[in-house]
């Protein structure tokens, strides 16, 4: 059995000369001097011929095995070598993960905008559709139709951005809602909200504008109660300031409605404890309400006998001032991007 | 209204506490505005000044000693008006005054003093009131280490209501304890007013020519001697917000605010005539006021004459001919209804809004009108020694029969969806001291005369809701099912704020009043903007003809901010008086790629912010919309960098460099802006319904390279292309675009890539050759444009 040992002892060999390769070209100058036309393995091939016929099967296995064993060594010792070699090549890839990421320019939307799609959403969801309406509006449907007749105090020509004696730049978004109640003809229920643009003629200062965004709501229809404003304000003030919020009526007025009422919220800052921000009363007033007065609802051409509802009306900028802790409602209207940019 | 409740508990039988009182009004009548104590000063007490002396190191100050009652002090006083022997108030070490001004022992100049004494100011009275300098002097039989609070009777608490218009009847203290009655259930405790008459008949015929006189009721008053009025009346004119002058006048103001009722005191010997004749000012265009002031009068104001001539304007101010002053002994006094609009109107022009102008503006009481009348002869002859002469002469045409309102009490139950019973509301009614018949499941109510703002049965609901809470009412929703939803229009204005913000643009909301000039500084025909009749100021006087002036102005304050790359938009309208134009609108600057610590730097161009554009077009569904070079551009754009948006036939918007001379004036790199019509853009939007095949066969590219003359657009050669092309030619795209060496002056290569595409079958190379050969041809027909070689 000299050949199964001298077998033996040429595999041990061509492993240990591999165990000391470190490049490919090493490894195939190696191969070459094993497994090539003139390396061992062939010697013994050709010391084969000399052997007896019934031996060579034998023998020529034995050599192949060999063969075969040496060259999945060799094999073995390819594979380690590339993945060394992709290794390194990736390492020289690595980057610095920490560097900031190429500037792809998002802009922010305007708060008010987005506050006024969060009302708009909510009441969407409760069965509402939004009305608009012109802003340079008839003093008809401004005031005169909402049971403010010329000589009202409210609608003074010093108070209203009047352009001729009939129309000025609307003081709320209540005459979309006379405008609604027209064209709906006196028999349709009514369920809308109305966004937009209003003016008054306030100086500009911190708490004033003389430009302004309104939402107000209107339902009009045959059992519509006191009871469903309050069911309605409560949703209302949860959803713009928290789950835990409760809210309650004060009496007010309001030419257009009967009952009028302020709507408080508890404070969202101190939870009605009582905090600067609610000027320690834990009550924080966010809009006015009210149950359709019978005068407009008759203007507009509904039957009070079968016909009643309810409206409220709500400053979108004071429900984003109490909502984000803003200081000053002219932010909204100077755009300093770095106001802007913070309400993403 | 300041309402002292030291003067509402006479006129109510419950107890009061200031902040369980300001709870109920705000939650059951009005709203508080502020609650607090006449005077917060602690400590004080009544001295009496033993001692004054000039101060040793001082030529001013006085030191005094002082007998405070318990003790005799050392006080060091710098007020001019000290003298030994007077009765004056002190406050003690320990005091804090108003102002959280605390009172110490301490040495002034070397010498001890012990407490201070005190002015009103000091005391946190406002000087408005009394207009005193130095220390203030108590009357002589004040007794020394008393309460000087109590003697002068600002031992009080005030609640100042912030009044709805309607709640008129909250103008008096009558009104005020009627309805903290009814808040607190309890009873008003009114007196009626004596009035003692002499013998000899009130001479005086009233009449009125116009209806704008409701009633006028006339007293006359002989031998009042005027004074100061007692520190009582004083204290509560003062808690009222009202300056005491005169035992006269302030009884006449005393009795507005106890009634609501407005009064006049004229001087009845100065008054001509014995006749008092209510009129339109008609011909008198000028008439003096008793501050002196000469007032131009409007035929229609109200004026109140001696049946010759003016002696009052009514309602608003008396006359200087007939002002009561310090020799007068006669008074003739007026309590007068007149229409609250003529009163109004004619106290706003003359800016002579009073006490009295808003008491006739809210609506007043028609059955207090005399009362009030009697209530200051009363005190006429209590306070001045006045003796009022026999008999009232009125003109009355005022209705005061309650008015009756039917409330059934299934409304009530409709209105508020709340069921309350008959018992709760007759509770209402009972506090609120309204009289009423029930029967049938409907209640009467007869509403007195002092509540106007109580008509329908809609306002008996509210006091019914208020007097009983409003926490009563349950809380539900309406319960019909209607369709909510968002428009195509709404949806596709929120579509464009979200995309032009995810495309990097900032939005913004500017005013819509701009300066004249601003307003149409962007139009290219300047047509005037819609001006307001009272501007408050002319920057923000018109309304804007676009929104790019007023975001090249927000671009210029961030820039001055450090901002460097500004990239705005807003959805806005232009304004005139036949339509209201929503626009979509946006300025931008700086770089489009900001500098990064790669280096990569890239500012925006015309073809950066189109880009922006035709996401946003793509966004909406807006296809083919052209750039067409404008026949004008306006002054604000560089001629050669703008295109207007052109889809179908209609001009959808404009989209330009800023002319380099705006940029420069306002400091800034180069701007590009865009304004587009929303409506416009609406109109162009399709979006795709219907799927269409995907083609099963490859498409092939071919690129090619055509020189043409520099003025040749590419968009004439893409339309050649396109119209030439059909079916096969799918897509058509500039690549490349070239001038200089290797192409002749005056012309240009451009690099277009051609797809073509066949649903049906495979294209054969030799079909594309025949297809590209025919284009070409087609191209130096329409173009001149030639193969590049």
């Amino acid at each position: 059995m000299e050949i199964q040992l001298q077998l033996a002892a040429l595999c041990a060999e061509a492993a240990a000369a591999l165990a000391g390769v470190a490049s490919m070209n090493e490894l195939s100058d190696l191969k070459a001097k094993y497994l090539g036309k003139k390396g061992p393995f062939a010697e013994f091939m050709t010391q084969m011929k000399a052997l007896p016929n019934e031996e060579k099967p034998r023998f020529g296995a034995l050599v192949n095995e060999s063969k075969n064993n040496v060259n999945a060594l060799f094999e073995a010792r390819r594979e380690a070598l590339e993945a060394a070699e992709v290794a390194k090549k990736l390492e020289g890839e690595a980057i610095d993960v920490t560097l900031p990421g190429r500037n792809v320019k998002s802009g922010v939307r305007h708060l008010l905008t987005r506050t006024i799609d969060e009302i708009e959403d909510l009441f969407v969801g409760m069965g509402y559709t939004v009305k608009e309406g012109p802003e340079i509006e008839q003093d008809l449907y401004n005031f005169e139709m909402l049971n403010l007749p010329k000589a009202h105090p409210a609608r003074d020509m010093q108070d209203s951005f009047y352009i001729s004696e009939e129309l000025l730049l609307r003081t709320h978004t209540s005459p979309v809602q006379v405008r609604t109640l027209l064209e709906a003809g006196g028999r349709k229920p009514v369920k809308i909200i109305c966004p937009g643009k209003v003016y008054r003629r306030d100086d500009d200062d911190m708490t004033h504008s003389h430009q302004f965004m309104q939402v107000e709501a209107l339902v009009v229809d045959t059992d519509v109660t006191l009871a469903d404003l309050k069911g309605t304000l409560l949703v209302l003030a949860r959803k713009m300031f928290g789950e835990d919020r409760q809210i309650r009526l004060r009496p007010s007025f309001f030419p257009f409605t009967e009952p009028s009422v302020e709507v408080d919220v508890t404070c969202h800052k101190c939870n009605g404890k009582g905090c600067p921000m609610c000027k320690g009363s834990g009550w924080i007033e966010i809009l006015g309400a009210g149950m359709v007065n019978n005068a407009v609802l008759e203007a507009t051409g509904y039957d009070p006998k079968v016909y009643q509802g309810f409206a409220l009306g709500m400053g979108v900028e004071r429900i984003a001032i109490l909502k984000h802790g803003i200081d000053d409602i002219r932010n909204f209207y100077v755009n300093d991007l770095r106001f802007n940019r913070q309400f993403r | 209204m300041r309402v002292s409740l030291n003067w509402l508990r006479e006129l109510v039988d419950v107890e009061l506490d200031g902040p369980g009182l300001v709870k109920r009004f705000n939650l059951m009548s009005a709203e508080i505005e502020g609650y607090g104590k006449m005077s917060t000063a602690t400590k004080l007490a009544v001295g009496h000044v033993l001692t004054c002396i000039p101060h040793p190191d001082s030529d001013h100050l006085h030191v005094t000693t002082v007998d405070v009652g318990t003790e005799t002090l050392q006080i060091v006083c710098g007020a001019p008006n000290v003298a030994a022997g007077q009765k004056v108030i002190v406050a003690l070490e320990g005091a804090v005054l108003p102002g959280d001004f605390k009172i110490k022992k301490s040495k002034i100049r070397g010498v001890e003093s012990n407490g201070m004494i005190c002015s009103l100011d000091e005391l946190g009275i406002d000087h408005k009131y009394h207009q005193e300098d130095g220390i203030h002097v108590l009357p002589d039989q004040a007794v020394a280490g008393s309460d000087p609070l109590r003697q002068l009777c600002f031992d009080d608490e005030v609640i100042e209501l912030d009044l709805t218009p309607n709640r008129g009847d909250l103008l008096s203290m009558m009104g005020v304890a009627h309805d903290v009655a009814a808040m607190l259930d309890g009873k008003t405790t009114f007196v009626s007013p004596q009035v003692s008459e002499t013998a000899e008949a009130n001479p005086v015929a009233v009449s009125s020519l116009s209806g704008d006189c409701r009633s006028y009721y006339a007293r006359v008053v002989r031998g009042v001697k005027i004074a100061q009025s007692p520190a009582w009346m004083k204290a509560r004119l003062i808690a009222a917000g009202i300056r005491p002058i005169n035992n006269v006048v302030d009884i006449t103001n005393y009795v507005m605010l106890e009634t609501g009722q407005p009064l006049h005191a004229f001087d009845c010997d100065k008054v001509k005539t014995d006749r008092i004749v209510v009129r339109a000012a008609g011909a008198d265009t000028v008439f003096t006021t008793l501050d002196g002031k000469e007032r131009v009068l409007l035929p229609e104001d109200l004026v109140i004459t001696d049946g010759e001539r003016p002696i009052a304007l009514a309602g608003v101010m008396g006359g200087r001919d007939t002002e009561v002053g310090e020799q007068t002994e006669n008074i003739l006094l007026e309590s007068a209804v007149f229409d609250g609009i003529r009163i109004r109107k004619t106290s706003k022009r003359l800016d002579l809004r009073s006490e009295a102008s808003i008491r006739f503006e809210r609506g007043l009481d028609p059955a207090r009108t005399k009362l009030a009348c009697d209530r200051a002869a009363e005190l006429f002859a209590k306070l001045a020694g006045g003796r009022a002469l026999r008999g009232v002469s009125v003109y009355e045409s005022q209705n005061l029969a309650p008015l009756s309102v039917k409330l059934p009490i299934a409304k009530i139950a409709s209105v508020t969806g709340r069921a309350y019973q008959a018992a709760e509301l007759a509770d209402v009614w009972n506090r609120l001291d309204f009289a009423y018949d029930y029967a049938d499941g409907v209640f009467t109510v007869h509403v007195p005369t002092r509540r106007p703002d109580v008509r329908t049965y809609q306002d008996l609901i509210e006091e019914a809701v208020r007097i009983s809470g409003y926490q009563l009412i349950p809380t539900t929703l309406h319960a019909a099912a209607f369709n909510g939803h968002l428009t195509d229009t709404q949806k596709a204005r929120r579509l464009i704020r979200n995309t032009l913000s995810s495309l990097g643009l900032d939005e913004v909301v500017t005013y819509s009043l701009v300066a004249p000039d601003v307003a149409t500084a962007f139009d290219l025909d300047q047509q005037p903007a819609v001006r307001l009749l009272h501007p408050m100021t002319e920057e923000r006087s018109v309304l804007r003809h676009s929104l790019v002036p007023s975001l090249l102005g927000v671009l210029e304050y961030n820039r001055k901010r450090k901002a460097e790359d500004v990239r705005l938009f807003e959805l806005g309208k232009r304004y005139s008086l036949s339509e209201e134009v929503e626009l979509v609108s946006g300025v931008l600057t700086g770089n489009c790629q900001e500098s990064t610590w790669q280096g990569k730097t890239d500012p925006f161009d015309f073809f950066a912010v189109k880009g922006i554009l035709e996401a946003l077009f793509a966004a909406l569904s807006v296809k083919n919309v052209r750039y067409v070079k404008p026949a004008r551009v306006g002054s604000m754009l560089h001629p050669g960098v703008t295109a207007e948006l052109v889809a179908g036939t209609r001009k959808i918007g404009i989209l330009g460099k800023l002319h380099p001379n705006e940029s420069s004036l306002r400091d800034l790199p180069d701007t590009f802006v865009f304004e587009l019509e929303f409506a416009a853009l609406l109109a162009a939007s399709a979006p795709q319904l219907i799927m269409k095949e995907i083609a099963r066969f490859p498409a092939v590219r071919r690129d090619l390279a055509v020189v043409v003359d520099r003025a040749v657009e590419a968009q004439a050669i893409v339309d050649s292309l396109v119209k030439a092309g059909k079916p096969t030619l799918s897509d058509v795209a500039v690549f490349d675009l070239y001038e200089g060496e290797g192409i002749e002056a005056g012309k240009k290569s451009i690099a277009l890539a051609l797809t073509f595409q066949d649903y049906a079958k495979t294209l054969e190379t030799a079909e594309i050759d025949a297809a590209v050969a025919r284009l070409l041809k087609a191209l130096a027909r329409d173009t001149g444009a030639a193969l590049r070689s």
